[in-house]
Order: C-alpha cells, then structure tokens, then sequence
C-alpha cells in the first residue's frame, strides 16, 4: 500500500512540460531520421534492389567493401577534399573576420557579400561555378585568354577538376566560416586587449595568446561541421561534374547515391552510409577529446 | 411423357448457374473495350520537353472526352535519374503511379521484378504484330508484354552548313553514300585545320549515356554481348579497335574535353552557338535547334559507318504499375495511346518517330524542318536488332553503369584501350553470372 502510494507519488512529481515540448520534434526527428537510420542500419545486411524483396546476406555488403576498390577511391577522394577544404576554409574565415572586425566603410554590404553564397542553395551556387568554369564558354577561362594564358579544362580533366570543387566549396564555406568567427572575435572583452597593450604585448602576441586560444570553441565547432560537410558533400559533385572525369571526383556520398539508385543495390549503398557514419562519428569523438584536453590544459 | 420430360431436362444446379455466370461475365468483358462505369482517377508520370508534355496532354484531354468517368492526372517530372529514382521509391512504397513512361533499355528491370504488369491479358493475340519487331522484343520479356511501344528516335549527324562551306566539305545526300570512319575523322581534321569552330564535333552521351557507343561497336562490327547474351564480347579486336577510334577523337582533340561519358555539357547548345561543326544527336532536338541556331544555318545527314550502318536506339514505352488499382482501364488508356491515329498525333507534337509497321511505312507531315525527318527515318532502319536486345536485358542498366565507368576512364584519364576492354570484360561477366 505504501509502495503503491510511493509510486503515484513518483508519477505525479514527473516533469511532463518538457516532455510535451521535445514531443513533436522528437516525433519527427524518429519518423525521419532515427527511424531511417535504424532500417538503413537493417538493409545494409540484406541484397535488395528496391522493387524486390530483401534477402538477408550477413555481412556481405561488409565484406564488398574491403574489397572493393572504388569504395576505397572515393573515401580516398573525400579525405583529399577535407583536406583541401577544411584547414583553408577556416584559415581563410578567420583571416576575412579579422579583417572585418575593424571599423571599414561598407563594412556590412562586404560582409553580406561574402555571406551570400550560404544562404543560396547548395544546386543554384553549383550550377553558377559550373557555368563559371565551362571549358567553352565559362568567365574563368575567357578571363585567361584574356591576359594571354592558355585554356584549362577545369572539370574535364582528372588533375583539375577536384581542385576547381574544392576552390567553389571554399567560395560557399568562406562566409560561414567568417561570421561564426566575427561573433566570436566580438565576444572577446576588449579590456584583454588594453591590458595586454598596456603590458606591451605585440599585434601578433595579443593574437596568438589572447585570440587563438579564446577562439578554439568556434575552431572546434568549424572543424567539425567543415568535416562533416565535406565528408557528406553531394550536390556540388552531382551537379558540376557528376563524380567524372573518370573517378577523379567521385566521393562517399556520390558512391552511395549511384550504388542506391543507379545500379539498385540498396543494401550495399546502406552499408557504405553505416560506414561513413561510423567514420564521421569516430572522427567527431576524437576531436572531442582532443580539444577537451587542449581546453584542461589550458 | 412428363416423366419423359423431367429426364431429358438438364438439372441446372446452383454451382452451374455460377459457372455460367462467370463465362458470360468474362466473355463479355474480354470482347468489349475496358469502360470504367464508376469514377475512376489515374496518375500518368512522364518527363518530357514542352512539345512531349502537350503531346500527352492532348492524349489524355482526347481519351478523358470519350471515357468522361476516367480522370488521368499527368505527372510531369525531371528526366534522367531523377526520375527512375522517384518512380522506384514509390514503387518500393507501394505508392506507384497507375502508367509511367520507360525507356526501352530500362523496361526489362521493371518487367523482371513485376513492377510492371503483364498486359498479355489485356491484349489480343496478334496486338503485337502491329508494332516494329525490336521495339515489340523490347516491351516484352519471358514471351510476355509489360508496356506498349510508344515511339522510337535515333542518331543523325547535325552540321552546320555556313562551316561546312568555309572548309569545302559536302554532306552525304544518301543512306548509302553515308561516310565511311575514315571519310568522317577527315571531314573533322578539315574542319580543324579551316578553323571553323573550335572544336570539330561533340557526340552526345553525356550525363552517363554509354549505351549510345554501342552503335560504334557494331558499325565496326562488333558486339557487347554474344549471341546467346550469356557472355561479355567486347574484349576482342573489334571491341578494342572501337575504343580506340572513340579515344582517338579526345586524344586528337577533335571532341571538347567536357563531352565525355560523364560530362555535363548540353551538346545541341554548343552546335547552336558555333562551338562545334558538327553534332551527333538524336532528331528530338530538331524544335530546340530551329528555335536556337539562329546565327547559322544547319542541316542533318547520316550516321558515320564502318562495316556496317548502326545507329541509337532511343525513344520510350508506357507500363502499367503493379500498385495500379485499376489495370485494365489503365491498359485501356494504353492501347488508345498507342493507336495508329494517336501515335501519328504525338509523333508529330514531339517530333518522334513511330514504332508501328504501319506508320514507318508513311510519309509523315512533321510540323518542324519536316524535310529532315526523313534522315531519321532512312537511319532508323540500321538500328541493329542484337544491340537492341542487349539494351534491354533487365541487367542492361548495372552494365551500362560499367560502360559509362570504363569509357569515361579511357577518354578522360588516359586508360589504355585493352585495359578498358578487359575491365568491362570482367565488369560484365561478374553482372551477368548474379
């Protein structure tokens, strides 16, 4: 009697309100997202075409895998692209929000130029870089015939065409990265910099003991999303030379998209998504850990 | 005499009077046309370009007029992946349309997996025979038709008659007189060297097109698969002279580089705006260019040949869905599309050329440039029919894939022509035996 008195209790004292609140986002986050996932998670050990029925094959899909070489030439190409991508893409954001964290005529219609190309979706600034970097009739080359250089075939071929993706993505990255870093710089007391000015600290001195250190959070949280985003890039890649010339360009998540709907083979692109899942989740961990212990040992 | 009679008189029991029930019922039903005598509503997906969208616009707006019970809803969507990637997940969903518009070469897939329903039922015995045998051979699989024949298009050589005269080259005026691969790859030095245009010619298999190569192959006498379509052919001399000859024209610089298997270049825009001489490509573009090519003046002539004449197997067939609740009124929707006279309204509307027996021998009025169709037509007769029957193997799309894979590799990025041979060799194989 006094245990069931106890429960009631318990029942009555539960937080319903927040409950009620998470539950519509939660409802839809599980229809389309976790539940998805969990039934990727399923496929990923089945053969299935899509229009036929699932047949259960363990971990085959697995093993294909290891062995399969195109597979190992895509996350090859990804992590050539997040290279190229991320370190420059934050270097260069934090470059532009120093910059711009002075008082500079125009300084807002500069800043919002530099934003644009986030707020433009990810197929509108693909299709633009594409007619930028046309082999026949694109700006770019007219510009090099211009001053007398010669023609590249910027997406045509294997040697360019990565490097011009990697050059539209630092176009679109560079905004995001300079505003997250600007609302950073701007959060930084200004007494840090007349105390340090006072004990005769350097331009360079305030940057790299004052600045960079109080800027790792936004480093931290840049350095995971730029990954993210270069690990899931697809509609640039899709659009601008569809993973051509050759494989020169062709990624996880292109692979994934041409196993599932180009070559039907549902269970296999599950497996590959459940692998670049683990990658990027395994990559986030560890930067996790190591800026935790950067920040103690501060 | 009425014991007599009580004798002679057939007992007609309960069961009987069903039986019969049913007969008349289905005799009835199988001699008279599909009418829905209740309300019944279709979804019709389709791609198209505006002169296709009109085209079966009109179709349903006629057939709705005399079936006033039937509502067909077009659904008008992207072409190319996008939409065998929609039409797919509703069909996995259960969610699939009642009709969709298919390309031959991916028809065998939705036939295979049953996505596409059997229409022999709807059909009579000799429906077929009205159809071109390749285009019927590519609606059916295991003796069994799941989508009707709705037209067909092919490859001409498009030139631009203003460059053509700067360079003093002639087009061939006759099926027979077509260019031979020497006489074509001349044709394109002369153009280089008059610098007419910076580059020569374009063929149209971008945005992974492979299958439009094969007309190559066999006009050099060669094939994909063998006879039997049981094993890979294309690691041969024929096979590996092709690739060579296509390489050629990227090493040679005679082809912009972005007009590769994989690349995303629209081809009729660089022949309109003078970028190239020359076009491979099908007669669908003949609206797009009359309207665009206005700086220069242009004409159509025949596909290039080796040893024999081949050219592109295109165009499309209409399937009924398995998620269809209502088959056979859609199979109804069907067969008047696919009528003589209806056929011979879309073909004009969409500039298309028909695939039945009747109308192939016709002299149609098309309503563009219709002193060009008749290349098409005249080219249309080279269509080899093994290569029509390899393209539409349901495993043709996992080997197109290949192919796509394995020749933007040799013109793109330098892989030997043996090399590519081999690999689609073993790509093919592996397909085949799963």
């Amino acid at each position: 009697m006094r245990a069931a008195t106890g429960w009631r209790h318990r029942v009555r004292r539960l937080p319903v309100a927040p409950y009620l609140f998470i539950a519509p986002n939660l409802l839809l986050f599980s229809t389309f997202t976790f539940l998805p996932l969990l039934f990727a998670v399923y496929i990923s050990f089945n053969e299935w075409g899509l229009l036929g029925q699932p047949h259960f094959i363990a971990a085959g899909n697995y093993a294909r895998i290891v062995e399969d070489r195109l597979f190992w030439r895509a996350l090859g190409n990804t992590v050539v692209y997040s290279l190229g991508t991320v370190p420059t893409s934050l270097a260069l954001g934090l470059a532009l929000a120093l910059a711009l964290d002075r008082p500079l005529p125009g300084r807002s219609l500069i800043r919002s130029t530099f934003f644009l190309p986030v707020v433009i979706s990810g197929v509108a600034t693909a299709v633009i870089a594409a007619w930028l970097f046309n082999d026949n009739y694109g700006v770019i080359n007219a510009v090099l015939q211009r001053i007398g250089l010669p023609k590249v075939n910027w997406l045509s071929s294997p040697s360019w065409a990565l490097p011009s993706l990697v050059i539209t993505t630092l176009w679109v990255r560079l905004g995001f990265c300079m505003v997250v870093y600007l609302a950073a710089l701007q959060s930084i007391p200004s007494d840090y910099y007349h105390a340090a000015a006072i004990d005769g600290a350097s331009r360079w001195a305030q940057f790299r003991y004052i600045v960079w250190p109080l800027l790792s959070p936004a480093t931290f949280l840049l350095l995971i999303l730029n990954v993210i985003y270069s690990f899931q890039v697809f509609d640039l890649i899709y659009v601008m030379t569809g993973g051509g010339p050759g494989f020169a360009t062709t990624m996880l998540v292109q692979y994934i998209y041409q196993s599932a709907f180009i070559t039907s083979e549902m269970g296999y692109a599950s497996a590959i998504g459940v692998v670049l899942y683990l990658l990027i989740l395994g990559f986030t961990v560890l930067q996790w850990r190591i800026s935790r212990q950067a920040q103690n040992a501060l | 005499m009425q014991q007599n009679q009580r004798k002679t008189t057939p007992h007609l029991s309960r069961r009987t009077l069903i039986k019969a029930g049913i007969g008349a019922y289905a005799a009835l039903s199988f001699g008279r046309p599909a009418r829905a005598q209740s309300p019944t509503r279709l979804n019709f997906a389709f791609w198209g370009q505006q002169p296709e969208q009109e085209g079966f616009n009109r179709l349903i707006e006629k057939y709705q007029a005399k079936n006033p019970n039937v509502a067909i809803k077009a659904e008008i969507v992207p072409p190319g992946p996008q939409y065998y990637q929609l039409l797919d997940t509703r069909l996995a969903g259960g969610q699939g349309p009642d009709l969709f518009r298919v390309q031959y070469q991916r028809i065998g897939k939705y036939a295979q997996n049953r996505a596409a329903v059997d229409l022999s039922r709807y059909l009579d015995k000799d429906f077929g025979a009205g159809f071109g045998s390749t285009f019927w051979a590519a609606a059916s699989f295991e003796g069994k038709v799941f989508a009707l024949p709705h037209h067909t298009d092919t490859f001409g050589l498009y030139y631009n008659i203003d460059h053509f005269e700067k360079a003093g080259l002639e087009a061939p005026k006759s099926l027979d007189k077509s260019w031979s691969w020497d006489e074509f790859i001349k044709a394109a030095r002369r153009l280089k060297e008059k610098q007419t245009a910076p580059y020569p010619f374009a063929m149209h298999w971008v945005l992974s097109n492979a299958y439009r190569w094969l007309p190559f192959l066999y006009q050099h006498g060669g094939a994909m698969l063998d006879a039997d379509f049981k094993s890979p052919m294309i690691n041969s001399k024929t096979g590996i002279e092709t690739i060579a000859w296509t390489q050629s024209w990227f090493k040679e610089g005679l082809v912009p580089a972005n007009t590769s298997i994989k690349g995303t270049e629209a081809t009729q825009n660089l022949f309109a705006n003078g970028t190239i001489s020359m076009l491979l490509n099908g007669n669908w573009q003949i609206p797009f260019l009359n309207e665009q090519m206005t700086r220069f003046r242009w004409g159509v002539t025949y596909m290039p040949r080796d040893v024999a004449m081949a050219s592109d197997l295109g165009g499309n067939c209409v399937a009924v869905s398995k998620d269809s609740k209502n088959p056979e009124v859609a199979a109804d929707f069907l067969k008047f599309i696919a009528s003589e006279e209806n056929m011979r309204e879309f073909i004009i509307a969409g500039q298309f050329l028909p695939v039945r027996k009747s109308l192939m021998q016709e002299t149609i009025a098309f309503k563009v440039r219709p002193e060009l169709m008749p290349v098409f037509v005249q080219q249309a007769t080279t269509i080899p029919e093994h290569m029509a029957r390899t393209e539409v193997l349901p495993k043709w799309s996992e080997i197109n894939v290949k192919l796509n894979d394995e020749l933007d590799l040799a013109f793109t990025s330098g892989q030997s022509p043996e090399a590519t041979a081999k690999n689609l060799e073993t790509a093919v194989k592996q397909i085949l035996a799963a």
